[in-house]
């Protein structure tokens, strides 16, 4: 298991973001998925940007985000 | 590793949108609108340029050309979208609620946050001409909000106004990014204190002479400053319009 703590990636176009925990599961994406296995071909589903332009982010979250708290290193 | 840079105007990217073809969704106006874009940083199709500076990402020089030309409504998250109007007349819309009219002197902050659109769009025949600043934000999915204000070049004449940031009368926004503005007509010192040594000043002519340790600025031109107790510009003697941009690393 990857003991990695889980990041989260901005799209440079738009401001998306991909969280490893949540993944994209709209999108077929699970929580969990790992960054570098999301495919590179693949793009921002909102504003089409290729993966390679996003961006890794540190900030926090605001209050009341992310809407579902997954604990996947509990899992 | 933060390096200072001097860029003239003709080392920006440039970037040209037709409302026609491939990009018609996307751009308003038809048939023969035009968005022009000049990046002071690696944004969109422009990537062989310069990185972004500090938490600003993005840096638009752009042009509105033709009634109805701009972009149509789009979505967004996180980034704050900061727009000052330079010429002509913008209308901004977005999902927060606001339908917005913008003037000369005129500037907003359109933060994303949780998500919104907004489309920006120049209604008459006069071009429109803003600078577009965007911000990342220091919290993720925040709520999203609108504010904007006004800068009066003639009562703040040959005085730096803080428009975005911490200051009294200035747009809060959830960021260690101050936004400030010079309209002078007269030769004069200007002494630049960042925060701390760990922020960045990026300075913008929008128009005139600007003079800063023996180099001098044009028009467009621009300059990137890291580590700096102090900055000494130098303006003048004809009128000038400087935008500084300072930011945490």
């Amino acid at each position: 298991m990857n003991n990695e703590a889980l990041k989260r990636f901005m799209c440079d176009g738009c401001g998306f973001l991909y969280d490893e925990a949540l993944g994209l599961p709209e999108h077929g994406i699970a929580p969990g998925t790992r960054w570098a296995d999301i495919p590179d071909t693949w793009v921002c589903p909102d504003c089409g940007t290729p993966k390679h332009r996003f961006e890794m982010v540190e900030m926090p979250y605001a209050a009341g985000h992310p809407p579902r708290i997954l604990l996947l290193d509990s899992f | 590793m933060n390096t200072n840079f001097v860029m003239r105007a003709s080392e920006r990217g440039y970037n040209k949108f037709l409302s026609t073809g491939e990009s018609s969704s996307y751009i308003g106006g038809h048939p023969e609108a035009i968005v022009t874009r000049h990046s002071s940083f690696n944004f969109g199709p422009y990537q062989t340029g310069r990185a972004p500076f500090g938490r600003m990402r993005v840096f638009g020089d752009e042009t509105f050309s033709g009634p109805g030309c701009g972009y149509n409504i789009h979505r967004h998250h996180n980034f704050i979208i900061c727009a000052f109007v330079l010429q002509g007349q913008l209308t901004h819309v977005n999902t927060v609620g606001n339908i917005d009219q913008l003037a000369p002197g005129d500037f907003y902050a359109f933060s994303a946050g949780s998500g919104g659109k907004h489309c920006e769009l120049n209604l008459k025949d006069e071009d429109m001409h803003a600078i577009y600043v965007w911000i990342v934000p220091d919290q993720l999915m925040l709520p999203p909000s609108y504010v904007r204000g006004h800068f009066d070049a003639l009562s703040n004449r040959n005085k730096l106004v803080t428009l975005v940031g911490n200051a009294d009368g200035a747009l809060r926004i959830s960021q260690d990014v101050k936004i400030s503005r010079l309209v002078s007509d007269t030769s004069m010192a200007l002494d630049y204190s960042p925060a701390s040594k760990l922020h960045g000043v990026y300075a913008f002519v929008l128009e005139g002479e600007v003079g800063l340790d023996g180099t001098g600025l044009g028009r467009r031109d621009s300059t990137g400053i890291w580590g700096a107790e102090q900055i000494h510009f130098t303006t003048g003697p004809q009128e000038t319009d400087l935008l500084i941009v300072e930011t945490a690393a």
